[in-house]
């Protein structure tokens, strides 16, 4: 006799209203695991999108997705030239923040030797890549764009020439590929008026603090303009059966820069800007799953003591342990069963709409399975406890 | 054909200045188809006995045999598995009627033939012919919280008698009833040792219900005042 089955079958309401709340706990615990795993994959999509042998850096500096790195641009020219590199391309990387039609948003921005060079989007699903040196763009979906729109960035107008889903910023924002030097100029082109202003100023004190006449100042003041020809990193494709590792030897030898492999490069996002937040987000579901179990176990405790008498009149009639075991826990897991079938329903259905990737992947789903599982048994040892440890004769009496 | 015999049972609670002795030197006797009560005031050491009968309670001396078998002497219970026994040939009958408040009446009945290992078509037939018996068939598919007071003693009895128990232990069966409802559930149990030849042990304060029954033991401070008569 399945009296766990009878015993719920008398309480369906509350029974799925409990089992819609653990379930809801567990969509929660579901998305934090889709949420931790989208966390990585897009903080890494981009390095391991873009995919070359070496990345050129400033020395010491982790960038130029970890960390800032800052290079004059032709130094893409000095690293083609040590011995093994194929091709090095220049690429800058930054975001901004600039309204897209009408609606202002969060979106980074690549700049690539559109001509040949390394760094530029992956496939291409909709459209083509760029083709032209100047005012075209290749972006992500993200941006909430489509093919053959025109942008304002800047001073200028881009057209969207092809639409790519390969890569997303490791903030899991929108990808915008430019080529460079419409990359640098949105980046480093300053307002008019600063323009003037700056250029007054300079002109001032050359003309000012020195013997210089107000001629000779004009004639020297365009050495004064800061420098647009900047990159955060080269990228590097080596010859075949050239080695990695004497590769970025001489590069940081000869050329006093950083290099690190693409794995290299995983592994400093990884431990360095993925790590809070992606210890965060363990901490948050390791918290939600043991939150999960506790309040199974109270509901599975008050499930139980609510049939202490009964337990003690079936004790009395002469039940063994096992009949009143097996209700108990039958009761336990069938909650917690319910609740995780109820939460994967759930996320499967609305995972799409979270405004963050939610990567979800079978086998964490399992592994919250087993610990629910686990957990519905242990959740149901603080009722079994007290049901064994019931006297019979409570159900003497009045 | 005795199936009960009870021998100097003593029960003591505490020791030192705090020492209780709710049961002394108890002899009774009850044999097959037998209604026997069980009477004394509050206090006297009536479901103390109760207990110490149906095995929930260790006696401190004396000893106990039931259908034939030692279950107790002085050393403690004989090795017996006291649930096995209570199941299989013990009927209990509460004050409050104690049905399983999810189970319907049917399954209530079905429940201690499950048990037993009794399932499927010769249970149901076993309930039904049970709750024909105590006159509430057309209430088996019922919730013991739709049932009156009286419907539910009946369906506790059915319980009771499912396993064919060979001795049955009521515990103020009326104590919950009016004394139209207790003097029908005192009928049936007057019915159950006649036609079933089961022993009833009826524990009870009210001197109305007893008419009819074999024996009377009146417990007194944990003293049996007489011997049955």
């Amino acid at each position: 006799m399945d009296l766990a089955f009878y015993d719920l079958k008398q309480h369906k309401g509350r029974f799925i209203a409990t089992v819609i709340g653990v379930g809801l706990l567990f969509t929660i615990v579901l998305a934090m695991n889709g949420l931790y795993r989208g966390n990585i994959y897009e903080g890494l999509a981009l390095v391991n999108a873009t995919n070359p042998d070496l990345w050129v850096v400033e020395r010491h500096r982790g960038g130029p997705f970890n960390e800032q790195s800052t290079l004059p641009e032709f130094y893409h020219y000095s690293v083609q030239a040590i011995s093994g590199v194929e091709k090095a391309s220049p690429f800058i990387y930054y975001t901004v923040e600039r309204p897209i039609k009408g609606v202002s948003r969060h979106f980074s921005i690549i700049g690539y030797d559109v001509f040949g060079g390394l760094g530029g989007p992956g496939k291409i699903y909709s459209g083509r890549n760029i083709e032209q040196a100047h005012y075209e763009m290749v972006v992500h979906p993200k941006l909430g764009v489509h093919l053959g729109d025109r942008i304002p960035l800047g001073l200028h107008t881009y057209t969207v020439v092809g639409m790519t889903k390969e890569a997303v910023s490791s903030d899991g924002e929108a990808l915008v590929y430019l080529s460079l030097p419409d990359a640098q100029e949105l980046l480093f082109q300053r307002d008019n008026e600063e323009v003037r202003t700056q250029r007054e100023r300079s002109l001032r004190t050359l003309s000012g603090q020195s013997d210089l006449s107000l001629v000779q100042a004009e004639i020297l003041l365009p050495r004064l303009q800061p420098d647009t020809h900047i990159i955060n990193a080269i990228l590097v494709r080596l010859k075949p059966g050239a080695n990695r590792s004497e590769v970025a030897g001489s590069v940081e030898k000869w050329l006093y820069l950083s290099a690190f492999s693409t794995e290299e490069e995983v592994q400093l996002m990884l431990k360095g800007r993925l790590a809070s937040m992606t210890k965060q987000l363990l901490l948050f579901r390791t918290l939600l799953l043991i939150i999960s179990v506790v309040i199974v176990s109270l509901v599975s405790y008050t499930f139980t003591m609510e049939k202490i008498r009964s337990i003690a009149v079936m004790k009395l009639i002469g039940a063994p342990n096992r009949v009143i075991v097996r209700m108990v826990m039958e009761q336990s897991l069938l909650l917690t069963i319910g609740g995780f079938l109820f939460g994967v329903v759930l996320i499967q259905n609305t995972y799409s709409l979270f405004p963050r990737t939610i990567l979800r992947v079978p086998g964490d789903d399992l592994v919250v399975f087993i610990v629910a599982f686990a957990g519905g048994i242990l959740a149901s040892l603080l009722g079994l406890w007290e049901a064994l440890k019931t006297q019979p004769a409570m159900a003497l009496g009045g | 054909m005795e199936i009960l015999r009870i021998e100097g049972l003593s029960k003591t609670f505490g020791s030192g200045r705090l020492e209780v002795r709710a049961l002394e030197d108890i002899h009774l006797s009850v044999s097959r188809g037998e209604l026997v009560a069980l009477l004394g005031p509050s206090g006297s050491g009536k479901t103390t006995l109760l207990l110490c009968i149906s095995m929930i309670l260790e006696p401190t001396g004396g000893k106990i045999v039931f259908d034939g078998q030692t279950i107790f002497q002085k050393n403690g219970w004989a090795g017996v598995d006291i649930r096995r026994v209570r199941r299989e040939k013990i009927g209990f009958i509460f004050q409050s009627h104690n049905l399983i408040p999810f189970l319907t009446a049917r399954q209530n009945v079905l429940f201690p033939l499950d048990l037993v290992g009794q399932k499927g078509e010769k249970a149901d037939s076993r309930a039904r012919e049970l709750l024909e018996y105590m006159e509430i068939a057309d209430r088996a598919d019922f919730l013991p919280p739709i049932l009156s007071g009286g419907e539910q003693q009946r369906v506790a009895i059915a319980r009771a008698l499912a396993n064919n128990a060979k001795l049955i232990l009521a515990d103020e069966p009326t104590a919950s009833l009016d004394t139209v409802r207790g003097t029908r559930v005192m009928e049936s149990l007057k019915k159950i040792a006649k036609e079933n030849r089961s022993a009833v042990i009826v524990v009870t304060h009210d001197v109305r219900m007893i008419e009819g029954f074999d024996r009377v033991y009146r417990l007194k401070d944990g003293r049996l005042e007489n011997n049955g008569a």
